[in-house]
């Protein structure tokens, strides 16, 4: 097995990996074949993204062997990894905007003309029009980033990793933010890399897609591999159940839920950049879920109820009330409060310590000449401690020292200290560990069981069927669907969110 | 506050060493005039720091010190005003301007820099246009004594004068509106992460205006005091006093990035400005040569601004050196693998990138 010919392209062995706190991976091993496609799933934490960026030489293993060939390597850095023919395209679109596409393709591997550094620019030209064809992308090398879509940018980062002879080609998360049509194309495109005899290596959620395009699954959780199937054996549920590990119920707080009175009616609201007008509405304790891709809209439509950015038309009634807000201020007095999706970028203050990130919102409410009151903002943070157990060594610690759960909970505590009535909560446990995640639902759970309303917008199909009484499917900025918990299914939910049924 | 402690250390050891090679370092007449010189930077550097730690910069300050004391000179000397209404209406100029200034930053989204630079260059210009090339002198208006009275007489000086004063009042109320009010509390949100900021409700671009017109409105009271101590305006007076404004306050602990920094820092950034200034040409060493005469070697005032700029170079090394090791600290500490990088790289840049668009 070990013979360079006829064994697999490369090998992953036993390959651990330890982060502070965590062990990311715990003895993980992985081969893949020439001219595979080859899918990595695994719940988000689970430690897909560790393990690709082990093997594009971003991170290097604490233990563990990785074999190209038959010949031990050590991938030290991104460099030497795309030496060897290894390359990443990431989840993100990482281009330059205001550079055109050739000008992308060749960035930081510039072809030039002699033994001056001037751009060739013709063989630029020439070089990138070739891989462009190769990817099927019908656009001119000198196109502006800028203009492309975010499908046409994919593209280009494919054509990047293309261009540097990749025989190992990581996609992570490649149609995250791609719309139906877009996504076959791609699984087009994937399928021409594979005649070609290009390994890909494709990590998704969509279980459906990858059925439909990889010869063998491995599965990873909490760090550890599962296992590998081949596709012809595997089914969804097969793969969820080696995913999750365990019984899906026991994950989320059971409660039974009594439709209330409407509270929230939305009514022909128009985001802004949305084609059509968006309406539904949300009772008391409810937890209305909002499903759907990457750029369907989702966040643009909080942001509207929370008063970030503003209706272009359309009414908001919120307890009888027509709600004008225009910002966040407002909202927050009309009782309506976002706890963002982006902890790092939107949600915290990382200089500053969790009392005063937990005291940020209510500040202007408890100041008495214009002088905040410090009592008020030590005793709002003990207490929020106290309640959502916020391990930290003190009020006066730095947030950005905490670990991702712990800040989550900071998050939290500090738009519920404001004791809101309508909660929106925009990927409450993105990237958090298993732990905290269960102590944000039972909060969740919790709140709602007390008459409070809660949007809750998340990517993770479980976090969604497992939580809300209803879900929102929204789709290219349209609702796409309404469904009751009784009737939802992941099935369901993911074609109305891929646009499949959208009217 | 061990960034306060780190700089007030400096000062003190400059001190001992400038007053220790030359005694008139400690004479009355030159703490005294230090003290008042301090004043005058200080004034308008606690200005400079709302804006700095809210993550912005004005260079519009500079100008605006010079043009307030232009108009003063103009309106006492030319028109013949009372030196009250001169001040007032220099003042208020100085206000609007920075509420115009932070007006076109909030409300357009323009860039600070380029906004307060146009600034800059505008004043000066108008100051230019007024003297015509010459000066305005202020003659022996009573206004002078501003920067030459004040209270407690002792031997014709005055211990606690008008500028010192004027700081005094300044520290106060900056160190009030930025430790213990909302605004402050909000102005250090936005340096952090102007967008968390935006998100939990704070009226970021009220803030930020607000910030504009606080250090405009003290340039402008430092111009008024400027303009009794020189007693000679020129379009010239006040030229790269932004610069200045900015050294101290980073020696002061304000980062540029913005979120950091207090006034205390700022003022014992004034502080060190200032002594190194009156150091460089205070210093001297006395020597005898082989023959037995005394003499006295001087630093070249031409160094000024060599030793200055590295001082401010040395203390941000030292400042970031520091903050590398505790951060490498507390790495080893949470990691079995102390040598192996993080998942997630240091975000605070990152953040700090997005949070400007």
């Amino acid at each position: 097995m070990v013979s360079s010919y006829s064994g697999p392209l490369l090998e992953m062995r036993e390959v651990v990996k330890r982060f502070p706190g965590v062990t990311a991976l715990d003895h993980v091993s992985i081969s893949l074949e020439r001219g595979e496609v080859h899918a990595l799933m695994g719940e988000n934490g689970a430690g897909k993204s560790t393990l690709m960026k082990i093997l594009n030489g971003a991170l290097s293993p604490d233990e563990g062997s990785i074999v190209l060939d038959g010949t031990p390597v050590e991938l030290s850095s991104i460099t030497v990894a795309k030496s060897l023919g290894i390359a990443l395209v990431h989840q993100e679109v990482l281009l330059a905007p205001n550079l055109d596409v050739a000008s992308n393709i060749f960035l930081g591997h510039e072809p030039t003309a002699s033994f001056l550094p001037v751009l060739d620019r013709k063989r630029m030209n020439v070089e990138a029009k070739r891989l462009l064809a190769r990817v099927g992308l019908n656009v001119s090398p000198t196109t502006l980033v800028a203009s492309l879509t975010t499908a046409q940018m994919q593209m280009v980062e494919i054509c990047k990793a293309l261009k540097d002879q990749a025989r190992i080609l990581i996609l992570d998360e490649p149609t995250s933010s791609l719309a139906t049509r877009e996504t076959e194309r791609l699984l087009d495109i994937i399928r021409e890399l594979r005649r070609s005899s290009v390994t890909v290596v494709y990590i998704s959620h969509r279980i459906g897609e990858v059925l439909a395009i990889a010869d063998r699954i491995t599965v990873l959780r909490d760090g550890h591999d599962v296992g590998t199937l081949n596709a012809r054996e595997a089914d969804a549920n097969k793969i969820v159940s080696m995913m999750i590990g365990r019984d899906l119920k026991n994950w989320f707080p059971k409660r039974d839920s009594v439709p209330g009175e409407v509270v929230l009616s939305v009514e022909s609201l128009r985001v802004p950049g949305a084609p059509c007008p968006l309406s539904f509405d949300a009772t008391r304790g409810e937890i209305l879920g909002f499903a759907g891709l990457v750029g369907s809209g989702r966040t643009e439509l909080m942001e509207v109820l929370a008063g970030i950015r503003s209706a272009e038309s359309g009414s908001i009634i919120f307890e009888n009330r027509t709600m004008r807000h225009t910002n966040v201020r407002q909202a927050i007095e009309c009782g309506i409060c976002l706890v963002p999706e982006d902890r790092k970028l939107q949600g915290l203050i990382l200089s500053m310590s969790v009392a005063e990130n937990l005291a940020l919102p209510g500040l202007r409410y408890h100041s008495r000449a214009y002088r905040f009151q410090r009592k008020w903002q030590d005793k709002l943070a003990h207490e929020s401690v106290k309640k959502f157990r916020i391990r930290s060594s003190g009020i006066s610690t730095k947030v950005a020292t905490l670990s991702g759960g712990t800040q989550q909970k900071v998050v939290l505590a500090k738009w519920l200290a404001l004791k809101p009535k309508l909660l929106i909560l925009d990927e409450p446990t993105r990237g958090i560990d298993v732990g905290a995640r269960a102590e944000i639902y039972e909060h969740i759970v919790a709140l709602a069981e007390s008459g409070m309303t809660i949007l809750l917008v998340s990517s993770d199909m479980e976090e969604i069927l497992g939580l809300s009484d209803r879900v929102v499917v929204l789709c290219e900025r349209r609702i796409s669907g309404i469904v009751a918990r009784v009737d939802a299914d992941k099935e369901l939910i993911g074609t109305l969110m891929t646009g499949a049924r959208a009217a | 506050m061990r960034r306060e402690a780190g700089i007030a250390v400096a000062l003190v050891c400059i001190c001992l060493l400038i007053g220790g090679f030359n005694q008139d370092f400690w004479s009355s007449a030159n703490l005294l005039n230090s003290a008042r010189q301090i004043s005058m930077l200080g004034i308008y550097s606690i200005g400079m720091a709302f804006v700095v730690i809210t993550g912005g910069i004005d260079l519009s300050v500079g100008s605006i010190v010079g043009l307030t004391g232009v108009i003063i000179a103009t309106l006492i000397t030319r028109s013949g005003e009372p030196p009250v209404v001169a001040v007032a209406v220099a003042v208020a100029i100085s206000v609007t301007i920075g509420l115009s200034q932070g007006l076109l930053i909030t409300r357009l989204n323009l860039q600070p820099f380029i906004v307060t630079l146009a600034g800059m260059l505008l004043l000066r210009g108008v100051s230019q246009t007024i003297c015509n090339g010459g000066t305005i002198s202020l003659g022996a208006s009573p206004f002078r004594d501003l920067a030459d009275s004040g209270f407690i007489e002792v031997h014709g000086e005055y211990l606690l004068s008008y500028p010192v004063l004027i700081f005094m009042v300044t520290i106060g109320l900056g160190g009030y509106l930025l430790h213990y009010t909302v605004f402050g509390r909000y102005a250090y949100a936005i340096g952090g992460n102007r967008e968390a900021a935006l998100y939990s409700g704070v009226s970021v671009k009220q803030v930020e205006l607000g910030t504009y017109v606080i250090s405009a409105a003290l340039a402008g009271v430092a111009g008024v005091v400027y303009a009794a101590y020189i007693g000679q305006m020129s379009h010239t007076v006040g030229t790269a006093y932004e610069l200045v404004a900015i050294a101290a306050v980073v020696l002061g602990g304000c980062s540029l990035r913005g979120g950091e920094g207090s006034i205390l820092g700022v003022v014992i950034g004034s502080a060190l400005m200032k002594v190194i200034e009156n150091g460089i040409n205070l210093f001297k060493i006395d020597y005898h040569d082989s023959s037995g005469v005394l003499h006295e070697w001087r630093l070249n005032t031409n160094w000024q601004y060599i030793v200055i700029g590295g001082v401010i170079l040395l203390a941000v090394i030292l400042d970031q050196t520091r903050q590398l090791r505790a951060q490498k600290i507390r790495r080893g500490k949470s990691s079995s693998s102390p040598e192996v990088a993080r998942p997630t790289p240091d975000h605070t840049d990152a953040a700090i990138a997005k949070s400007r668009p």
